[in-house]
């Protein structure tokens, strides 16, 4: 049982391919290798298939084709450890518990005790303090995902996995979380894996940024984000961080006109 | 059907209640002295005076059946959780579960009874097997699907720190179910209480429906209304005790939950069926041969068979069976019918008239829990032994679980989708048709299909009672004539029948559900 946390791990993923029970095809043949303590931004249309290599990535869906080694083990080792976190679109919190109670009960699932004021540091990390004892049903949606958020961090863990995880925060609540969360992995080193829709956060967070095709979810390009870290206040609007954005849109543009033609072939 | 996001009776509704309870009870008491002629009617003034006078009596027998209601109530509980904790660790066999679970529920108490009290001899032993059969199932339906209520991702966040189904079950499926269990005990409470009178009826030495008994056999009107009274105060009271308690322990009121949601898979249901038979009939003869019962009282699946099919008086044991459901039949149907369309009509009128809502919501969830069977005699003092007692009382039964489930369902519509409409001005009438009254269906094909035992458990109480005609009247002779041919068969034809009945509302609820509510079956 882990008491510590977990060191950030390198991910493979050697021609991961996952094809549904009903025979929908949302994976093909992904070959990607993340490597440790670096930031990942998974970008590409709605229902592409990101959320599904995600949650191959955690265990959580074993892929059909393919291999997935998290620090050289397959995830189920990883997720024997607890050495992963997942934040979900959906913030699923369990409703008769608190905020509070939620992050107890990550860090209880994953046999960590709560060190000290950590579970109330981070509840102010994501903007919620006055709401420790407030249950879900009493927040709003934003605040509910800023309390999963929290609830993934609260396990320290070397791999960090957030699907959309800022979908229904407010603009304000968004620009400081993207502020606060880098600070976070920057100094513990986590490997993290961001799925998301928007562009500018997947450049400004990321160390590197991959496009994928519409489903089933192919590589569609693979992009270094050289700008620095720790990344400065107000980098979305720096030089050559546009230059980047620009060349993820043109991929994203590319990747989903590329779709368009074996549709029309058929 | 559940909801368990609705919120709790607020204080205007309770006030509601109040009043709703005050001017029946001041009908009731104008009725009773205005009609004085109507000796049959008992006034509340009256009622207060004979318990006043006979309270000993009444203290004494109300004492014997609570406790054995509890007993009953406690170990048909501990049976509704054993039985989800099977299907929940073997989930392919929820629905052989469900089903036995069906068909056990759907044998006639006034049969089972007379045949415990020759299993178990005098004492509380029938009492508490009544009981205890009468909960079981609305506890076990609830829980199943309490147990199954939580969404995926809350499962995956316990899987993604790396545990398994065990701390899934502690940290998740239990606290989701609770609302569940809640909802389920609550209706069991009054269930039990039933349970534990009918099982009276069959020649227990003290209770309250030993009393009853007396009662119509002596014609005794204010001991009658007197049972009756006490009967639904503490069925109410149970219910309301627990609703009580759920509001303590609990973050939401209870879902609302009748039935167990429609099967959707057809293609397996015919496989699932035979398996549940089988197993139902492998169990009965195993029980007969296991405990060495005397075959003479005791008859096994064959002796059944042997008596409907292949004995020489078979065809006479079929006429004499055929003859007593037919007459039940003529009962049975109107009185279902007119129930669930006078539940769902009055539903639909109250939505029409929301001002009458807050007042007989709370009242028809509390009658709901009235054992309307303990009132069988009051309708048969009133309404006479002939075909309307029956068919109003049958009625009755089917009326209240109806009626809620629907004003339940209407209320459901959803709030956006009535938005919409309200944006293209569409009168009530329109927002009825096109919005209410599809959301609804799902509800009411849920109280149609529980409504099934339940009609059929009212109808033959009565005719065991009162009426003296009908299947449960054969029944009940047959017990007291030591005709354990006929009263075996009956029971089999009987919670056979029962559960057919119930399989067609289903078959009937997934064509109307495909078309209306598909996001039901999935």
């Amino acid at each position: 049982m882990a008491a510590d946390p977990t060191p950030p791990p390198r991910i493979v993923c050697d021609a991961v391919g996952k094809v549904f029970d009903g025979g929908t095809e949302a994976v093909r043949d992904v070959s990607l290798t993340f490597a440790a303590g670096q930031t990942t931004a998974l970008v590409g249309p709605s229902g592409c298939g990101k959320s599904t290599l995600l949650r191959m990535i955690a265990g959580l869906e074993s892929p059909s084709a393919g291999r997935i080694e998290i620090a050289g083990a397959p995830p189920s080792e990883t997720l024997r450890q607890a050495g992963l976190s997942i934040a979900f679109q959906d913030p699923s919190l369990l409703p008769w518990r608190s905020v509070r109670g939620n992050i107890e009960l990550a860090l209880s699932l994953a046999r960590r005790p709560a060190r000290g004021s950590e579970v109330d540091e981070l509840i102010a990390l994501v903007g919620l303090d006055g709401f420790a004892d407030t249950r879900p049903a009493e927040l709003s949606g934003g605040m509910r995902q800023r309390a999963a958020i929290a609830r993934a961090l609260a396990t320290q863990p070397g791999l960090l996995l957030l699907d959309e995880p800022f979908g229904a925060v407010d603009e304000l609540t968004r620009r400081q979380l993207a502020q606060d969360l880098p600070r976070i992995w920057e100094a513990r080193g986590t490997t993290t894996l961001l799925v998301t829709h928007s562009v500018t956060e997947a450049v400004t967070l990321s160390d590197r940024v991959i496009v994928l095709t519409p489903r089933p979810a192919q590589v569609a390009a693979d992009i270094e984000i050289d700008l620095p870290r720790p990344r400065p206040e107000g980098i979305g609007r720096s030089e050559a961080a546009k230059v980047l954005i620009e060349r993820v849109f043109a991929e994203l543009t590319e990747a989903m006109a590329a779709q368009d033609r074996p549709l029309a072939a058929q | 059907m559940t909801d368990a996001a609705s919120p709790a009776p607020r204080r205007g509704r309770a006030h509601g209640a109040w009043i709703g309870v005050a001017v029946i009870i001041a009908l009731w008491e104008l009725a009773g002295r205005g009609l004085t002629e109507a000796f049959v009617l008992a006034a509340p003034s009256e009622v207060l005076a004979y318990l006043a006078e006979d309270w000993r009596l009444m203290a004494r027998a109300l004492g014997v059946t609570l406790a054995n209601a509890a007993a009953g109530f406690v170990i048909g509980n501990l049976a509704a959780v054993a039985l989800a904790g099977i299907a929940l660790l073997w989930p392919r066999s929820q629905r052989i579960v469900t089903g036995l679970a069906l068909l056990v529920f759907c044998l006639p108490l006034v049969a089972t009874g007379p045949i415990l009290r020759v299993f178990f001899g005098p004492g509380p032993g029938p009492q508490i097997t009544l009981a205890a059969l009468a909960v079981y199932y609305t506890t076990l339906i609830p829980l199943l699907v309490g147990l199954r209520a939580a969404p995926d991702s809350w499962f995956d966040l316990v899987r993604s720190y790396g545990r398994g189904r065990i701390a899934a079950l502690v940290h998740v499926r239990l606290m989701a179910a609770l609302p569940y269990l809640f909802a389920g005990l609550q209706i069991a409470a009054p269930a039990a209480f039933l349970g534990a009178m009918v099982g009276e009826f069959t020649g227990a030495e003290r209770g309250m429906g030993v009393l009853t008994v007396r009662a119509i056999r002596a014609l005794d009107v204010e001991m009658t209304w007197g049972l009756a009274t006490v009967a639904t105060a503490v069925a109410i009271l149970a219910y309301l005790a627990i609703g009580a308690l759920a509001r303590r322990v609990l973050l939401d009121a209870p879902p609302v939950i009748l039935a167990a949601p429609a099967a959707a898979n057809r293609g397996r249901g015919w496989v699932d069926a035979l398996v549940v038979l089988a197993l139902a009939i492998g169990l009965w003869g195993w029980t007969i041969w296991a405990f060495g019962l005397n075959p003479f009282f005791a008859k096994g699946p064959g002796d059944v068979w042997a008596a409907l099919v292949t004995a020489p008086d078979a065809a006479a044991t079929r006429g004499v069976i055929g003859a007593a459901l037919a007459e039940t039949a003529v009962f049975l149907l109107p009185g279902y019918l007119a129930g669930l369309a006078a539940g769902a009509g009055l539903a639909i009128l109250l939505v029409l008239v929301p001002a009458l809502a807050g007042t007989a919501m709370p009242l028809a969830i509390a009658l709901r829990s009235v054992p309307i069977v303990t009132t069988a005699p009051l309708v048969v003092l009133i309404l006479g032994r002939g075909a309307a007692g029956t068919i109003v009382l049958v009625a009755v039964m089917v009326f209240f679980p109806t009626f809620v489930a629907c004003l339940h369902g209407l209320r459901q519509a959803p709030g956006q989708v009535m938005d919409v409409l309200d944006s293209y001005a569409a009168g009530p009438l329109a927002r009825l048709v096109r919005v209410r009254i599809p959301a609804m269906l799902p509800s009411f094909f849920a109280a149609a299909r529980m409504a099934v035992p339940a009609s059929v458990l009212a109808v033959t109480v009565v005719e065991w009672l009162a009426t003296g005609a009908g299947i449960g009247s054969l029944m009940a002779l047959s017990a007291s004539l030591s005709d354990y041919d006929i009263l075996w068969s009956s029971v089999v034809l009987v919670a056979a029948l029962s559960a057919l009945g119930y399989a067609l509302v289903g078959a009937v609820e997934r064509r109307v559900l495909a078309r209306y509510a598909p996001e039901q079956l999935a």
